[in-house]
């Protein structure tokens, strides 16, 4: 009873002296620091969910600190994190078998791409990612434009389309790696299953949404239907489909971690397996940070393509 | 040997037509819109048409665009009329001459879509995008779409309702100016009594669903303000004079 008394306030002050700095920099954080590939794609997810709103939101702290301190400010506590993860390595109170130095991850990373390893298992995982990614965004692209245009098409094929998304698509892999064995094939279509219906479903929303007085005009102007397509009805679904493709971007790495944890050959994922075969925990910490940075570049690609391909758009080129 | 084909419905007073409505039904549903209306609109002619709102005036314009069916009648109009509408309507991943230039098949679509926003005051925007435009500016850009196109029939369908008082009067006198020049037939759709004054050869006020008065403005018979707003059910002691 007593000691409860006691570790009440205690706890209390704990809660706000970890709380205070680690608050606001929460989502910074998260985004940079490696959880686990999983919480990674989570993490993605609830960033694309925010990224709007947090452009509009007003902020009372920045006119004092200013947009480049609290750019400094939002790294320091992944640095201050992995900081103090070094410390607790070094002083031996972490065991290297549980989860080793920064430092140690680094050696070992530039130890595997020098011996030439690492970096075929990354081509190799690349590869499987893009082609997966252009088999399924041009399924999915294609079933897109045929249902966003023609009534016909969407009686014939949505509903299908819809029952076979209702499938958590990992689920699929058992019934996957009995068709098509545990090769490539396997691996590319799982990834390319993951990307098919992000972009289906925002590729259909965006002609949906695409503004019909503009397609009146276009009749008027006397554009036939490729042209309308075209110059009209594509461009103003454009938003709608890079938005499909930044969460199948998402979608693919999932898919693809999954797929290389079971019976590659190489790839990143098979480093990692191979790793735990021989509980070498710094190759696995290394595998998942790669994971994360791949997850990071794909994310800066598509807001790339955004900010040029999307230019004219108030929301996302330099309109502001 | 030459051949002389007579005008349809020739009437040696006007010109060549730019479109000829005859006997136009349309309904929706139940209710009746158009109800056996006849216009004859001469190429050059700039003609206003007032009415209450849905009274049909918009539907009679997207008849004659070639927006809407018909559902008896004939309309003799050129294959494509252009039309401006109350919105500006500009594709807003589109800078302005490719704005301009859109549907106009031809080489040079360039020079003529930069001559055409050159003719609205625009002519050094060519590669700006939409959004950096005011209200007026961006229906310049629309009626300079419309011109690029030389059509023989030019639609206006509430252009100017959307923009402030003085915009609204620059905007008129542009209009004036560049359908002086261009020439075609011109059908206004308008809540406005002073614009359709302030613009058109002849006033049409439609009720019921057919031409119910007309009014050829004139330099010699200028027509009264609270005359048309009587015609529209607005007694003239109540408007302001």
């Amino acid at each position: 009873m007593r000691r409860r008394a006691d570790d009440a306030p205690l706890l209390l002050t704990f809660c706000e002296a970890g709380h205070a700095p680690a608050g606001p920099l929460a989502p910074t954080s998260r985004d940079q620091l490696v959880l686990s590939n999983i919480e990674q794609a989570a993490a993605d997810f609830d960033e694309l969910q925010r990224s709007d709103a947090r452009a509009s939101r007003p902020r009372s702290a920045a006119p004092k600190i200013g947009k480049r301190g609290l750019q400094l400010l939002s790294w320091l506590a992944p640095i201050l994190i992995a900081a103090i993860w070094e410390l607790l390595a070094q002083a031996g109170w972490l065991s290297p078998q549980v989860l080793p130095a920064p430092s140690k991850v680094i050696k070992t990373a530039v130890k595997l791409a020098t011996s030439g390893g690492l970096l075929n298992d990354l081509g190799v995982s690349l590869l499987r990612a893009i082609a997966g990614f252009v088999i399924g965004g041009s399924i999915g692209f294609t079933l897109g434009v045929l249902v966003g245009f023609s009534r016909i098409a969407e009686a014939a094929i949505d509903r299908s389309v819809q029952m076979i998304r209702a499938i958590p698509f990992l689920a699929v892999l058992p019934l996957v790696i009995v068709w098509l064995g545990v090769g490539e094939a396997e691996k590319i279509f799982l990834v390319a299953l993951g990307v098919t219906f992000p972009i289906y479903i925002n590729t259909t929303l965006g002609i949906r949404q695409v503004d019909p007085k503009l397609i009146e005009l276009g009749r008027v102007q006397g554009l036939g239907p490729l042209q309308l397509i075209r110059r009209i009805v594509l461009p103003g679904a454009l938003p709608s489909i890079l938005t499909g493709v930044r969460y199948a971007l998402a979608t693919a790495w999932l898919a693809l971690v999954v797929a290389e944890t079971i019976g590659a050959q190489s790839g990143i994922g098979f480093l990692a397996m191979d790793a735990r075969e021989f509980l070498r925990t710094d190759v696995i910490v290394l595998t998942i940070v790669i994971y994360a940075l791949i997850g990071v570049a794909a994310d800066g690609i598509a807001r790339f393509l955004e900010r040029r391909l999307l230019a004219w758009h108030p929301n996302y080129g330099g309109g502001r | 040997m030459t051949l002389h084909v007579s005008p349809p419905l020739a009437s040696p007073a006007s010109a060549t037509p730019a479109v000829v409505v005859s006997n136009l039904r349309r309904a929706y549903g139940e209710r009746i819109v158009i109800a056996g209306l006849n216009l004859r609109i001469a190429r050059g002619e700039f003609v206003a048409l007032l009415g209450e709102s849905g009274c049909g005036k918009t539907t009679l314009l997207r008849a004659l665009a070639g927006l809407d069916p018909i559902q008896g009648g004939r309309i003799l109009a050129p294959r494509r009329p252009a039309v401006v509408f109350q919105e500006h309507r500009l594709l807003p991943w589109d800078n302005l001459w490719r704005n301009v230039a859109l549907g106009l098949v031809a080489p040079d679509a360039r020079e003529r879509a930069a001559a055409a926003l050159a003719e609205v005051g625009l002519g050094d925007r060519l590669d700006d995008l939409p959004r950096n435009l005011s209200g007026g500016q961006a229906q310049r850009v629309a009626l300079a779409r419309a011109l690029v196109q030389q059509p023989e029939l030019l639609l206006l369908d509430e252009p100017f309702a959307a923009l402030d008082a003085l915009t609204r009067i620059r905007m008129h006198d542009l209009v004036r100016e560049l359908v002086a020049r261009h020439r075609p037939g011109v059908l206004l759709v308008t809540h406005d009594v002073d614009e359709a004054i302030a613009l058109a050869d002849r006033i049409l006020v439609m009720r019921d669903g057919a031409i119910a008065f007309e009014h050829s403005v004139t330099s010699t018979t200028a027509i009264s303000r609270a005359e048309l707003l009587a015609e529209l059910g607005v007694r003239s002691s109540r408007a302001p004079a």
